[in-house]
């Protein structure tokens, strides 16, 4: 371990992993919220979700990234399952309903890891090259979290390109602003819907894979990424991409360096930063939030 | 002229059946702990009658203003940890000293939670009392030297209930304590009644309505949805001062998240919009609860389960299921 650069090192590269792993949730939360107007409250369950399916997958022996790739489609089917059965129905229901029914979503979830997984915290074991560490600037940091990084931008790159480039894009894009005129062009929305939420699930249960190795898999991490998530996607402006991006970044620096100084009420900073935005800044830093 | 009765604001004379009922219904409850030796059934009605006043604040908040809280037990643990506190390290004696520094200190701490949230609304009015509520339970489940964190608040003094002069009996009594619940929540259900009921409570519903319109009339829809808002938290902690009194504990885990959705599904068991609804949700939530945790750990699966199943098939609550029943038999 290294002086103080070893350490201010350390804490910035720890603070962008945790950011990585907040936006793909908050940006799952964003297209969902930015397609349909529904705010999902079971995210951090689904989250979670993915996190257990990964490493049920890796402790039956599949490889670490055979892993990254399957449990995202898992839950992205359980989502599609949600989304038929009880979005659907809701969907001309006022907010105040699909917030309430998310959330028992959410406590139906969580009970259901519970039932399946049990109590007790899990690991994800990684494959032996990911396990080293590498020397940076005065300091030894975990390949893992490294790869990480790139990971996180690799699937950022990924979905920026499939939103901009592909048609499929062109329409969920077309779709966040004006609906009407979408389905006008002959293209049934209720797909588009379907598809948001499907795609919206597959990022959390992406994100829950990448961030199982870096913590401890717990039922609570439902609820914990849920709420700072909400924070990244309230802060960054509801439905903003851009602003997703620089709330992230925001919220996983000052939680990391939070958590460095003053462990224990880490989170209540990150509260009043989202009341102070949500007041004052309704459509989030950059402005561009949709709000209703 | 049939319509002009549902109009809201204007003062409504109930009919002489139902005044019959909620007398019955008083004197029943009063005359329950003498009559049944069970105590286990005097403390689940207790709980009853305080969960069924939270539920009825956070209805006024959510079936009048039309606001959400997810986290409105929050106000009700502040109000109970205060009470608590008083007791514990100030004076042990004075109960109704205890009670006012509980709801003052509350409603200080609400008002300006209400005044930042009042500003936005809908979704982020939602996610604000989240934001907020989540704050409180995080700074008194990790202030130890104070709430004792994990463990909860211990070592609760016993007062006397006086009541108008009249000594009670110790609050250590189930019975004495039942009584002094009962009497306070009627107390507080016949204020609050007779607050929706008055030309401030059809604001609040107009509000509800239609915010912009309520506004193009001259209404101050901000200071109207802060007023519901006070009203609704000063009722919420009235409900903690009567839960510490009776449990003589309380603990972080009454303002997590899970119990505020606990409060949420009594308002919607009973139905949004109805203050009597809101006792009859609670009711019916503690037995469930009681019933089902002794059979499962799993008890979040039903939540979650009835939760999704009460806003899918009966938005209305059971007060609705009951209306719905009278159309079906007059039509």
């Amino acid at each position: 371990m290294g002086g103080t650069l070893g350490i201010i090192v350390d804490i910035s590269l720890n603070s962008f992993v945790l950011s990585g792993v907040f936006l793909i949730v908050a940006i799952g939360l964003n297209i969902i919220y930015g397609l349909s107007r529904i705010m999902n409250m079971g995210h951090g369950a689904l989250y979670a979700v993915g996190a257990y399916t990964g490493y049920t997958l890796v402790a039956s022996g599949l490889n670490y990234f055979a892993a990254l790739l399957i449990a995202p489609i898992i839950v992205g089917a359980i989502g599609l399952l949600i989304e038929r059965s009880i979005i659907a129905p809701m969907r001309k229901r006022s907010m105040v309903y699909t917030l309430i029914l998310t959330y028992g979503l959410m406590f139906f979830l969580d009970g259901m890891i519970k039932y399946v997984w049990g109590n007790k915290p899990c690991f994800i074991d990684l494959p032996a090259f990911l396990q080293g560490t590498l020397p940076i600037l005065g300091t030894d940091y975990p390949v893992f979290r490294m790869a990480t990084l790139f990971l996180i931008a690799g699937i950022m790159g990924g979905l920026m390109l499939f939103l901009n480039k592909t048609k499929v894009g062109l329409i969920l894009r077309a779709s966040s602003t004006i609906p009407e005129m979408v389905s006008c062009m002959g293209i049934n929305m209720n797909y588009v819907h379907m598809g948001a939420f499907v795609l919206g699930c597959i990022m959390a249960g992406m994100a829950g894979v990448i961030a199982g190795p870096l913590t401890t898999i717990d039922p609570l991490m439902g609820s914990e990424m849920l709420i700072s998530s909400f924070v990244v996607v309230v802060i960054g402006g509801l439905g903003s991409l851009r602003g997703a991006v620089i709330a992230a970044i925001l919220i996983g620096v000052v939680q990391t360096l939070a958590e460095f100084f003053i462990t224990d009420l880490a989170m209540v900073i990150v509260y009043i930063l989202m009341a102070v935005i949500l007041a004052f800044m309704p459509r989030g830093i950059l402005g561009e939030g949709k709000f209703e | 002229m049939e319509n002009t009765t549902n109009i809201p604001g204007i003062k409504k004379r109930s009919h002489p059946l139902k005044i019959v009922m909620v007398i019955l219904i008083l004197i029943g409850l009063a005359l329950f702990p003498f009559i049944s030796e069970n105590r286990f059934y005097i403390s689940l009605i207790n709980e009853m009658m305080i969960y069924g006043l939270l539920a009825m604040s956070l209805d006024v908040l959510l079936g009048y203003t039309g606001s959400l809280s997810f986290m409105h037990n929050a106000y009700m643990g502040i109000s109970a940890y205060i009470v608590g506190l008083f007791l514990i390290h100030l004076s042990p004696t004075s109960l109704w000293l205890a009670c006012f520094a509980g709801i003052i200190f509350t409603s200080v701490v609400a008002l300006p939670v209400g005044w930042v949230q009042v500003r936005t609304g809908g979704l982020a009015f939602a996610l604000l009392t989240m934001a907020f509520g989540m704050m409180f339970h995080t700074i008194v489940w990790k202030w130890y030297d104070v709430t004792g964190g994990d463990d909860g608040l211990m070592g609760m003094p016993n007062p006397d209930i006086i009541l108008f002069g009249w000594n009670l009996g110790n609050s250590g009594n189930p019975i004495v304590i039942y009584i002094f619940t009962l009497i306070i929540v009627a107390i507080c259900f016949f204020l609050t009644r007779r607050i929706i009921n008055s030309p401030f409570g059809a604001v609040l519903e107009a509000i509800r309505e239609n915010e912009d319109r309520a506004s193009f009339v001259g209404i101050n829809v901000r200071r109207y949805k802060l007023l519901g808002w006070m009203l609704a938290c000063m009722l919420a902690s009235v409900a903690g001062a009567l839960f510490i009194l009776y449990k003589g504990y309380i603990g972080p885990t009454t303002m997590s998240a899970f119990a505020g959705a606990g409060v949420l599904m009594m308002v919607l068991l009973g139905g949004m919009g109805s203050l009597w609804g809101a006792f009859v949700g609670a009711a019916i939530f503690i037995y469930i609860q009681d019933y089902i945790s002794t059979m499962t750990e799993h008890w979040e699966i039903y939540l979650g389960l009835v939760v999704i199943f009460l806003v899918l098939f009966l938005p209305t609550g059971f007060v609705g299921l009951g209306e719905h029943l009278k159309r079906f038999r007059k039509a």
